[in-house]
Formats: C-alpha cells, sequence, structure tokens
C-alpha cells in the first residue's frame, strides 16, 4: 500500500507542498495559492491535488503564519493583561529606550494592549521567590468578571519573580478558569518564559495571549477537515526553535509556533549537512524584498534565546536569522551623486520594471534580467512575459546619472546587493567570532541561487550548495525534522555558592518531566534523549554564552566547576577574542532540550548519468562586462555525475542558479548541485 | 573668545578615480564593520551601564582622524572621539604610532566629556603602513572620584577622579604599567578590567576589518572613495541647509544651579544664523564656567549642536568625516561650554540635552514641521552605594529615570522614554534591581498629568519609587525645575521633576540634587520625571483624543477640564 509522508509551508503568496511516497522513495514539490481568511482551504487544495485518497498520509507537518499574521496585521483577539500592582505600567513603559537617535519625533512600538486594560494585582514575591504580600484573589475574581462582562479574548499574566516563584500565575489561572472556563486563553508569563526581566517576558506571554486563540482555531479546524478527510495521522506543527511539536502541544504554546513558516529552511539546512558531509552550513534565503541568513553550526541549527516582532520583545528559543532589506525587488537610486540600492522595495506592485505593470525604477530583478541571468521565457513557470525595454529603460534612467551604461549599470546594482548580502552574513559570523569560510554556502528560495556563488566568491567560501527544490527547501526541511521541546529553569548562582548536588538534581527533574512530555506526544522510550547546556558569564555581566553539559549528573562529577569555567573561557575566546581563565564566574539559566526522534523520509535519488552529456544549449550572458557563452540547461536535463564549468546557468520552475566562470558544478546522487570554487581546489 | 569650527581639514583630491559602485561597497562595508564593533563591545561588556545602557560608540578613522564608519553609538559621542588620536599626534608627532599599540585616554579637556567616559584606540597598519585607526569609548563605572560613582558636588576635576593620557595601554603587543594603575585607582578593578578588555576586542575586530578592506582594495582605491563617501555626505547636508529660511534665530534656558550654589540658575544661549547653504551655531553669550561640575569642553559642546543640528538636518544617515561642514560652531573658553582646567565636569551634559532642544526652539518658526516640542531633557539619575548583608558585597549602583517627550505637529509626545543624550539607554528591570542591589521598587508608573497640554499633548514622565532594604547613602542629580520642557506654537510647558525623601513621614523633605546622603534600611526615595512640552493650541485639540486619554489615564479627569474644557462621562455600568 502507498503511504505518504506530507510538509505544508505556507507563505504569503504560495503555499509549498512536498510529499513523500515511502514506496517509491519519490519526492514532489508543489505550489498552491495560499488562501487568506481561510488558510486550510488553499492547504487542502493543494494536498488533494497532489494525493487523491488523503488516507494515505501516515506524516504529517505543518509550517504555519497562522500566528504571525494575526500578529503583523493586528488581528489578534483583544487581551486583558493582569500585572503586579504598582508597577502594572512595566508593558507599556516598555523600558524607554529610543531605537532612532536622532529622530525627535519617535514613538515606541505600538503595544498590544491599551493602558486601560491593564489591571494591578496586589501580591508580590521578593528577589529569591519568598512571599512578601499575598495574592489578592478577590482582584483576580474582579478582573475574572470583567473579562467575561466586556468581551475580551484573552487574559495574559505578569508577574514580578514568577520565574521565581510561579505560585501566584498558577492561582491566577485557577480562578480565572472557574469564572471564564477551561477553554479561555490565558498565558501566563513563566510559561510564555521562564526567565528574569519582567517586561520582556510579560511581552512574550501578551504576544502568546493575542495570537493564541487564533492559532488554535486554525488548527482545530484543519484538524477537522484533515480527519474528515480520512487523515489519522496526527498533525505536527514545525516551531520557532526548529523541531517539530505535535498540534495539540501547540495549541497549549502557541508562541512556540509563532515563527514557525520561516525556521524551516534551517531546519532543511540540518537536514542537508546529512547529505553534502558538511556539518557547517551557512543558509541564503533571498526572496522579493528580503534577504535572510541562518546558520548550522555543527549539525544544529544556531538558536537564539529571544528575538523580536516589530520591537516586541519574545523570550523563546528561536532559529536566529538575520534579515536584510535586499532582495529582487529591491530599488537602484541615486542620492547626491552616489548609487544606492534597496533597502526600499518595488514590492509586489509594481515590482520591477521588467514586470511591465508601470515600475519605473531598476530592480535588482532587471538587473539580473538584463544581463541574461533570467530566463524570459520560463518566468514564474511560463506565467509571466518579461518586458526587456522597460528594464533597460529604467537601467538607462538611473545610469544615465552616474556615467554608466545599461550593462555597467546592471552589473553594478548586482555588485552592491552582492556586497551586502555578504556583508549580512558576516555579521552573523565573523562579528560572532565564525569563520564563514569553514562554511559551505546553501542557497535557496526564489533568488537565492542566483546570487549564492557571487557571495561565496566575496566571501572565499570554497563551495555552494543547491539542493533539490530550493523553492520548496523549507517544505522538503520540515519532512527532516525531529520532535524537540526546550526547557529552561533559571538558576543565578556565583560559581562560589553553586550547590553541585541542588543543581544536577534540578536538571534530573526537568530531564524526566521533559522526557513524560515526549510520551505524551506518542515517541517511544527508545527514541527519547536529553541534553543540558547552562548559561554562564563572568560575574556582573549580562550577555551570556551557552555552555553545553555532559549530563545531569555531570554536575556532582569532581572538578566540574573548573571544568564549566575553561569550558566556557574557551567559548568566550572564541566568541570575543579574549577571556579569563579562573575570573569568577555567574551561571543565570538551564536548559534542558528533549529530542524524539522520528522517523525521517529517505534520501531522495536521482538516476545516475549513462554519460557526461546532457541536454543543454548556449546563451549569451554577462559576466564581468564580457558577453560569454554560457551553458543553459533545465535542471531536470542533469543526472547524477554530470560535471561541467561555468557560466553556466540552471532553470528550474521555482528558481535560476547562476554560475560564473570559475566556478565547477557537480550534481550529486540526490540531484543536489555542489558548486566549487576552481580557484579555492576541491576538498583534499 | 575662541570660535571653533567643526568643519574638516580640506582633504587633497586624489589623483585615483573610484567608480560609484565601489564606493557604495565601501560605505555599507565601514558603517558594518563599526556596527559590528559595537555589537561586541556591547556583548563582553561587565557594566550594566554599557551592556544595557549602550553608553558606549567604536569608530573606524582614517590616518587623517576623519570618520570612515561610525556605530549609532551614544548621540554625545558624535563627532569627538576623533580629538583623542590627534591629540597624541599634537603632543608626540605623528611618528609615535606603532604596530601593536594600543592607547587609552580619558581627560576631560580633551575628550569634551567626563572622566568615567574612557577612549581606547589604536593605529591600524597594513604591511608596516598606517593606514587608519580603530576607536572606542565606554563609560567606567568608577574612577576613584571623592565619591563611589560620581560625585553631585565637585569643584575641581581632581575630585572627581584620576585623568589619563594619552598613554599607552599595550605597547608592542604587551599590557603597560597603566592597567595596574587602573586597577590600583578604581573601586571595581574587576569590572573595570573586564570592560577594558570588552573595548581591546572590539578594537581589534575594527582593526581586522579595516586590513582586509585595504588589503582587498588598495588604500589609494579606499581613499578616493572615501573623499567620494565624505562628498555626497556634504552635499546631501548643504542641500538641507540651503532649505532652511535665511535669518537670525535664538532660544535660551536655564540649568537649576550648578549644585553648589543652588539659588543661582545657569543660562544658555543660543544664537543660530542661516545663510544660503551654511549655518551657524553661537552659544558664546552662555554662561561663565562655574564652580559646581556642570561644565563640559569645547569638543563636547561641539557634539551636542551636531546632535541638535543631526536631528534637523540629517536624522536618517550614519555620521562620517564628510558630515557637518556646513556647519560652524562658536565657544567662548572659559564659558560652561567651553570650560578650562581645573573646572569639574562630571555632569556635563545637563545644559548639552537642553542645548540639543534649544536647536529645535531656535528653528521652530523656519522648520514648524520638522521640530518637537522640548523633552523632559536630563538623564535624572539616582545612584547608590553600600553593603549588601545578602550576598556580603560592596554595592553600587547608578540609574537614569525616564521622561516624556515634546509633541510635534501630527501626533502626542511619547511617554517614558531616555532623554536626548541618552540614545537607546534602557531602564534597569525591576526583576534585576532587586536581585542585585537591596532596593524594594514600590511603584514603577506612568506620571499623569505631566505633559504640557496642546492640540498635540507632551508625553508623560514616571514615577519610580524606591525602598532602601539596606543601609547606604544615594546621591541624586535631577534638572529642569527652571526650565521644564517647554511648549511650541501655543502649546503648554510641561511639569518638572519632583522627588521626595520618606513621604508622608515626619522626615519627609524635597531635593533634587543631593551627594552622598546616607539612607538607613527603611528609606524611602520617591522620584517623579516631568513630561515633554505641548505643540499647538489646547483647545484646537480633538475631544475624542482627549477622552482616550482620561479613559487610559494619562490626563486625569481634572487636567481634562481645565486644559481642554472636557467634561467625562463615567460609564453607568
Amino acid at each position: 500500500m502507498t503511504s505518504y509522508r506530507v510538509s505544508m509551508d505556507i507563505g504569503g503568496t504560495f503555499t509549498d507542498i512536498v510529499t513523500f511516497n515511502e514506496a517509491t522513495g519519490e519526492f514532489r514539490a508543489t505550489k498552491a495559492s495560499t488562501t487568506p481568511g481561510q488558510l486550510s482551504t488553499g492547504v487542502l487544495g493543494g494536498l488533494e491535488s497532489m494525493i487523491d485518497d488523503l488516507a494515505e498520509i501516515d506524516f504529517i507537518v505543518h509550517g504555519t503564519t497562522q500566528g504571525l499574521n494575526a500578529f503583523l496585521e493586528r488581528r489578534g483577539v483583544r487581551v486583558l493583561l493582569l500585572a503586579t500592582d504598582g508597577v502594572q505600567d512595566v508593558y507599556h513603559i516598555a523600558r524607554g529606550p529610543r531605537m532612532r537617535l536622532y529622530d525627535a519625533q519617535y514613538r515606541k512600538p505600538e503595544p498590544l494592549v491599551e493602558r486601560k486594560d491593564v489591571v494591578g494585582i496586589a501580591g508580590r514575591f521578593q528577589y529569591d521567590g519568598s512571599e512578601l504580600v499575598p495574592l489578592d484573589e478577590a482582584a483576580v475574581r474582579e478582573a475574572a468578571e470583567r473579562a467575561k462582562r466586556e468581551g475580551y479574548g484573552a487574559v495574559a499574566v505578569g508577574y514580578l519573580f514568577s520565574y521565581r516563584n510561579p505560585s501566584h500565575e498558577l492561582r491566577t489561572r485557577e480562578i480565572l478558569r472557574e469564572v471564564l472556563g477551561d477553554d479561555f486563553t490565558v498565558s501566563l508569563s513563566h510559561e510564555a518564559a521562564k526567565e528574569w526581566r519582567e517586561y520582556e517576558r510579560t511581552s512574550s506571554a501578551v504576544i502568546e495571549a493575542y495570537t493564541g486563540p487564533v492559532v488554535r482555531s486554525y488548527l482545530v479546524d484543519l484538524e477537522q477537515k484533515l480527519t474528515a478527510r480520512g487523515v489519522e495521522a496526527p498533525l505536527h506543527i514545525m516551531q520557532s526553535s526548529g523541531g517539530v511539536l505535535t498540534a495539540r502541544s501547540a495549541r497549549e504554546r502557541p508562541l512556540q509556533t509563532l515563527l514557525s513558516g520561516p525556521v524551516g529552511g534551517a531546519i532543511g539546512g540540518e537536514a542537508l549537512t546529512k547529505i553534502v558531509g558538511n556539518d557547517n552550513l551557512i543558509g541564503v534565503d533571498m526572496g522579493g524584498t528580503s534577504f535572510d541568513v541562518s546558520l548550522v553550526v555543527n549539525g544544529v541549527p544556531d538558536v537564539s534565546t529571544e528575538a523580536t516582532l516589530e520591537g516586541l520583545p519574545m523570550l523563546m528559543s528561536i532559529v536566529n536569522i538575520h534579515t536584510i532589506g535586499a532582495g529582487g525587488g529591491s530599488v537602484a537610486w541615486v542620492e547626491a551623486g552616489g548609487l544606492r540600492v534597496g533597502p526600499r522595495s518595488a514590492g509586489a506592485q509594481p515590482g520591477p520594471a521588467c514586470y511591465g505593470r508601470g515600475g519605473t525604477e531598476p530592480t535588482v530583478t532587471d538587473a539580473n534580467f538584463v544581463l541574461g541571468r533570467v530566463d524570459a521565457e520560463n518566468f514564474a513557470g511560463g506565467q509571466m512575459r518579461l518586458d526587456r525595454d522597460a528594464a533597460v529603460s529604467a537601467l538607462e534612467s538611473v545610469g544615465a546619472k552616474l556615467g554608466f551604461g545599461v550593462v555597467e549599470m546592471a552589473e553594478g546594482i548586482c555588485n552592491v546587493a552582492n556586497s551586502q548580502m555578504a556583508q549580512a552574513i558576516r555579521t552573523i559570523t565573523i562579528s560572532r567570532g565564525i569563520e564563514p569560510r569553514d562554511f559551505s554556502l546553501v542557497a535557496f528560495g526564489g533568488a537565492g541561487p542566483m546570487h549564492a556563488v557571487f557571495l561565496a566568491k566575496e566571501l572565499g567560501i570554497r563551495e555552494t550548495i543547491v539542493p533539490r527544490f530550493p523553492g520548496a527547501f523549507s517544505a522538503w526541511g520540515m519532512l527532516q525534522g525531529d520532535i524537540r521541546r526546550d526547557f529552561t529553569e533559571p538558576y543565578y548562582f556565583l560559581d562560589e555558592d553553586i550547590d553541585t548536588t541542588d543543581m544536577s538534581r534540578v536538571l534530573r527533574g526537568v530531564e524526566t518531566e521533559a522526557l513524560a512530555s515526549l510520551e505524551s506526544e506518542g515517541i517511544p522510550a527508545a527514541d527519547r534523549s536529553a541534553e543540558h547546556a547552562v548559561d554562564v558569564r563572568y560575574l556582573g555581566q549580562e550577555y551570556f554564552l551557552t555552555v553545553p553539559l555532559e549530563s545531569a549528573d555531570e554536575p556532582m562529577a569532581e572538578h566540574f566547576l573548573d571544568d564549566l569555567g575553561a569550558r566556557f573561557a574557551k567559548a568566550y575566546e572564541a566568541r570575543y577574542g579574549h577571556s579569563t581563565l579562573g575570573a569568577p564566574i555567574e551561571i543565570v539559566t538551564l536548559r534542558t532540550r528533549v529530542v524524539g526522534r522520528l522517523e525521517s523520509a529517505n534520501a531522495f535519488l536521482i538516476a545516475a548519468a549513462e554519460g557526461p552529456e546532457f541536454a543543454h544549449e548556449i546563451r549569451k550572458v554577462i559576466f564581468d562586462g564580457q558577453e560569454l557563452d554560457t551553458v543553459v540547461t533545465e535542471r531536470d536535463a542533469l543526472r547524477a555525475g554530470h560535471v561541467f564549468t561555468g557560466p553556466a546557468i540552471v532553470i528550474e520552475a521555482t528558481a535560476t542558479t547562476v554560475v560564473p566562470p570559475g566556478f565547477s558544478v557537480a550534481v550529486d546522487e540526490h540531484g543536489t548541485l555542489i558548486i566549487t570554487n576552481l580557484e579555492l581546489g576541491s576538498e583534499a | 573668545m575662541t570660535s571653533t569650527t567643526a568643519t574638516a581639514p580640506p582633504v587633497t583630491v586624489d589623483p585615483v578615480t573610484v567608480d560609484p559602485v565601489t564606493v557604495e561597497i565601501l560605505r555599507n562595508a565601514l558603517t558594518s564593520a563599526a556596527e559590528d564593533m559595537n555589537a561586541t563591545l556591547i556583548r563582553s561588556a561587565y557594566s550594566m551601564i554599557i551592556y544595557e545602557g549602550g553608553d558606549c560608540v567604536v569608530a573606524l578613522l582614517d590616518k587623517h582622524h576623519q570618520v570612515l564608519g561610525q556605530s549609532a553609538g551614544l548621540p554625545l559621542f558624535l563627532g569627538n572621539i576623533e580629538t583623542c588620536s590627534k591629540a597624541v599626534e599634537e603632543k608626540y608627532g605623528r611618528d609615535v604610532w606603532r604596530d601593536d599599540d594600543v592607547w587609552i585616554l580619558n581627560d576631560a579637556y580633551i575628550g569634551g566629556t567626563h572622566l568615567n567616559d574612557v577612549t581606547i584606540f589604536a593605529p591600524v597598519f597594513v604591511d608596516g603602513v598606517l593606514v587608519g585607526f580603530s576607536a572606542t569609548r565606554a563609560h567606567w563605572m568608577d574612577m576613584g572620584g571623592k565619591d563611589v560613582g560620581a560625585s553631585m558636588d565637585s569643584t575641581d576635576i581632581f575630585q572627581e577622579g584620576f585623568r589619563m593620557g594619552p598613554v599607552k595601554l599595550i605597547s608592542q603587543g604587551v599590557e603597560t604599567d597603566v592597567v595596574e594603575l587602573i586597577q590600583t585607582n578604581t573601586r571595581f578593578p574587576y569590572q573595570t578590567v573586564g570592560d577594558m578588555h570588552a573595548m581591546i576586542a572590539a578594537l581589534r575586530m575594527g582593526s581586522i576589518r579595516m586590513q582586509e578592506l585595504v588589503r582587498k582594495y588598495g588604500l589609494d582605491v579606499i581613499e578616493a572613495a572615501r573623499d567620494e563617501i565624505f562628498r555626497q555626505t556634504e552635499e546631501l547636508e548643504l542641500e538641507r541647509v540651503r532649505e532652511i529660511p535665511d535669518g537670525v534665530y535664538s532660544a535660551e534656558g536655564y540649568l537649576d544651579n550648578d549644585g553648589i550654589t543652588l539659588d543661582v540658575p545657569i543660562p544658555i544661549k543660543l544664537t543660530v544664523t542661516v545663510s544660503g547653504n551654511q549655518i551657524e551655531f553661537d552659544v558664546t553669550e552662555s554662561a561663565d564656567q562655574t564652580q559646581g561640575p556642570v561644565n563640559c569642553g569645547v569638543a563636547q559642546a561641539i557634539s551636542a549642536l551636531r546632535v541638535g543640528y543631526k536631528i534637523l538636518v540629517s536624522p536618517e544617515t550614519n555620521s562620517n568625516g564628510g558630515s557637518f561642514r556646513p556647519l560652524t560652531v562658536k565657544v567662548r573658553e572659559g564659558s560652561v561650554l567651553g570650560a578650562v582646567a581645573p573646572a569639574a565636569c562630571q555632569w556635563y551634559f545637563s545644559h548639552l540635552g537642553m542645548l540639543i532642544d534649544m536647536v529645535s526652539r531656535a528653528l521652530a518658526p523656519a522648520l514648524p514641521d520638522r521640530v518637537a516640542a522640548a523633552s523632559h531633557g536630563d538623564s535624572m539619575i539616582i545612584t547608590s552605594a553600600g553593603f549588601d548583608p545578602r550576598v556580603g558585597r560592596n554595592w553600587v549602583s547608578m540609574e537614569a529615570t525616564l521622561g516624556g517627550w515634546g509633541a510635534w505637529e501630527g501626533a502626542d509626545g511619547e511617554s517614558a522614554l531616555i532623554n536626548n543624550v541618552n540614545g537607546s539607554l534602557q531602564d534597569f528591570p525591576i526583576e534585576m534591581v532587586e536581585t542585585k542591589w537591596p532596593f524594594r521598587i514600590r511603584e514603577y508608573s506612568i506620571r499623569p498629568d505631566s505633559g504640557g497640554a496642546g492640540r498635540w499633548r507632551g508625553g508623560n514622565g514616571v514615577i519610580r519609587e524606591y525602598e532602601f532594604l539596606a543601609d547606604g547613602v544615594f546621591g541624586l542629580w535631577f534638572e529642569r525645575s527652571t526650565t521644564p520642557a517647554w511648549g511650541l506654537f501655543g502649546g503648554d510647558d510641561a511639569v518638572g521633576p519632583e522627588v521626595v525623601i520618606d513621604p508622608g513621614t515626619p522626615e519627609e523633605f524635597r531635593t533634587l540634587k543631593v551627594n552622598a546622603r546616607p539612607a538607613a534600611k527603611g528609606t524611602i526615595i520617591r522620584l517623579a520625571v516631568g513630561g515633554g512640552g505641548g505643540y499647538g493650541n489646547p483647545e484646537e485639540r480633538d475631544l475624542e483624543a482627549v477622552r482616550y486619554d482620561v479613559e487610559n489615564g494619562f490626563v486625569s479627569a481634572e487636567q481634562a477640564q481645565s486644559d481642554y474644557g472636557y467634561t467625562h462621562d463615567v460609564p453607568t455600568s
């Protein structure tokens, strides 16, 4: 019997769907139009176009932007915020920084809750979690009645020191549920983010409360529709930290799914490490308006412990994605006689000049087109005719101001855009002590493969990888994910004050609880594992580095603190170029991650080449001002073992790979393009 | 009288030509190199004022000390970091620079700030040739002055701590005895040396990035690109200044006092002359330098005026050596804005924050859409120190307090923001404060009715109330009660600051400035910071906006009645 593993990644315009036929080993990818308003319609439509009988699905994973869109479009529910009495303005004060220093007309990020919707609740803990003032239960009950009476969609609770002592927040939820019912959304700050800093923690809880009901009703709706169509496999959701969750867990903790969509690429990178044999990858995803960089280091996606969304902070484990405003739609313009590219984008309307929708400013896409690097015949699957005259005249209009001809102008725009993207890669590698030359570059997204080889050249990176289905790479990556859950436990001590036996006991407690949570996700014991790490810094510092532990029992080992100090000093030296071995250290937070291994789809194999020849044509394409004879081929024409050298262009439905002179392309057995800088040689 | 211009030295035109693409690539590369240096400094610093407060700046300079790239950083560090390497050359000549040397300086009359602002900088060499400088400046918590952290009543520079330099911190790759001297003279050697190493790490990153660029493009190309980058910046600013109507504009304001003679306000006067594409700021009519610590060096006055200029002329771009060329600044030596040794300089920025707003006040008739009414105006500092029995260690704290900002055409001012000289400084989380220091924060709230009324309302300040949980001492530096944030075009002035100690008890007293005052366990200090000024006639305010303010508690019902003639219907539910 046929069975399928399926992933669905919803984007703004298209929903990518990837299916893996477990019987034949075949992967297929398709794009369905995203249906705003009723996303499940588009998702199901796309699925049904790929698989006749949805009952044949035995694994299904989903990257959803439902929560993110609700946030960005400010379509979340009305939230009532309960906060510690006397300091309940913390959320609106928002710590008070001015992020644009020379703007006397600066405004703070727009909060999600109005000030009149904040209720101060008496009850207070000291810094160590001991109770100073008991919880005012009557005030909580009154707030609950108000939420009911005035029709609030959710309640967020953010009390001081709840990360040390959650009892007031937990009791508050009990009371709220008594009045509002068990299905009412209550987001507690210590559950949204078990870390100190009350504003950031409260903000996390508010974002969860604001978007949670929207995510929840979407998931319930989708699950019901899938069940109605005979899908028995539980729905899995991609989470912001990488890894997947069951939809049931996601409904309880919807914050974890907020950046579910964008992280897919990093997870794809993680899966790719197993195929290409390099554990260190830089993922570059270029679309119409933005350029995203993510890292896989030692086989694991690089994760941060906090992020901001339109200026509002969230404390949670999240795949680190560095984004700049550079994309195919970035506009080239002249200021004071100097060339600028972006950050403004022509967007979808009017779009690049070559779209012929009335755009008159030259964009990066126009430049690529005029240079011959875009296949005019098959652009967007042949659905759109590109207007060469419009592109040329847009380039001329800016080129004239700088004394450039059309070709010079076009290459200039690409070079400036490439240098900006290369800077973005430097920012998340070199400036953090990571050497990019030890990495391979992975290009995906619509425009990534068009620029990636140029970026690799600029950065001295030897190898660029273009995976199969670069346009649906995120969806493909999701199929390779494991269940993953992150737990934090605040544990703030100076090294000389640490009771290592207690530290071990706490870690083991978290591990037991965390592994048990995997059982409820349906993971058999043999496939569960836990790993631990600790956030460490020098005494007096604020920022920390996360240092891995060998096990929950390691703290009881002899010389543990010395070992930890040395491990930390080594990591610090690598990151900042200096360290103070033996200086007092503080530990701040214990981190536990549990992984439930899921059976992943076997790697896809393509047919081997029968000879060195493959179907291609020769076209004129411009590189470095020279019109060169260039190999132009369809991706589907390539077989495992084919090798050729640039200049070359590889065309497929969702992406175009551009290979300048000086690079060779090899096709591996998975259909991956491995592009090597000939000057830097092949791997020894 | 000294006339000081902020104009850079004329650049010799380089014969190498460079294409616009390379120029733009280098412009981006230099800015991003500076921002990456800054990230390194902030993330590896040991002091809260750097890692939470961002009280620091980094820059890459060319070999003529002109800024190639600078992090956004603290606004008041704008345009004077380059004075440090220049000072070395003036003293020792150009041959003094050696590879693997690092220099340090905190002299207030050279750097222009207070002794706590320490600049560490290094020459950058490629193949034995000096190509430029990497520089970083950050606030150090304690420079060994007469009081822990900072004094509110110092009367000369010697009471404020030790003064360095410029001297070598690292010679040929080896730390010099200066490090030992620093450790001996600060009350917090461990933290201070940690911050020092973070600054050196940032420098190193800057040097490496600059060396990479020089190796890749060649020095002649970089210098030609530099000239073009500066030319573009200059041209943009000349265009913007030309748009300002010609004329003579002026503004004045008063500091409450110098911290010593509490009943004598300190006048600050600014005259702005706009003529074609040139603009002149003249502050020579301001007060003579004072006995108390509200003085600053000329370099710092120039920085503040550059900030005021930048807000109106070029807010969106990072500064470089081509910035500020249309601007001339006149400062009088011996005035509070051009102090000479041994003037006390600890609170060098209180008049500077006001001066920044005064530029907007002066030019309001010319640029009504671009200006904003005044902000609360100063850092509103509380310091404390003592022995923390919970951990058996000494503590020292310094915090700035947030206030309201001015309204402008089209919008209300923002509430609870840091003041203009402190950039992206954030308040310290209550959970961090109570964990690290023996305090309880009893109240932290937005202070209603503190913003000035207007068609567009000024933002509100905050209230922050502390209880001491151990015996200690505290200091206060609160300003701007004599000239609270002013309104514009008929908008009202804001309410100023107010501090009450032990409110509602027989010991209650009010003050705005106090130095090292003992505080027994249980002492309560209630800080109330002022709001921002209003913009336009309050009678023209949309009553729907007033209703929103009353419902959300930004304006009380009584104040809404008296300012706007608005009566709030209480819902009868």
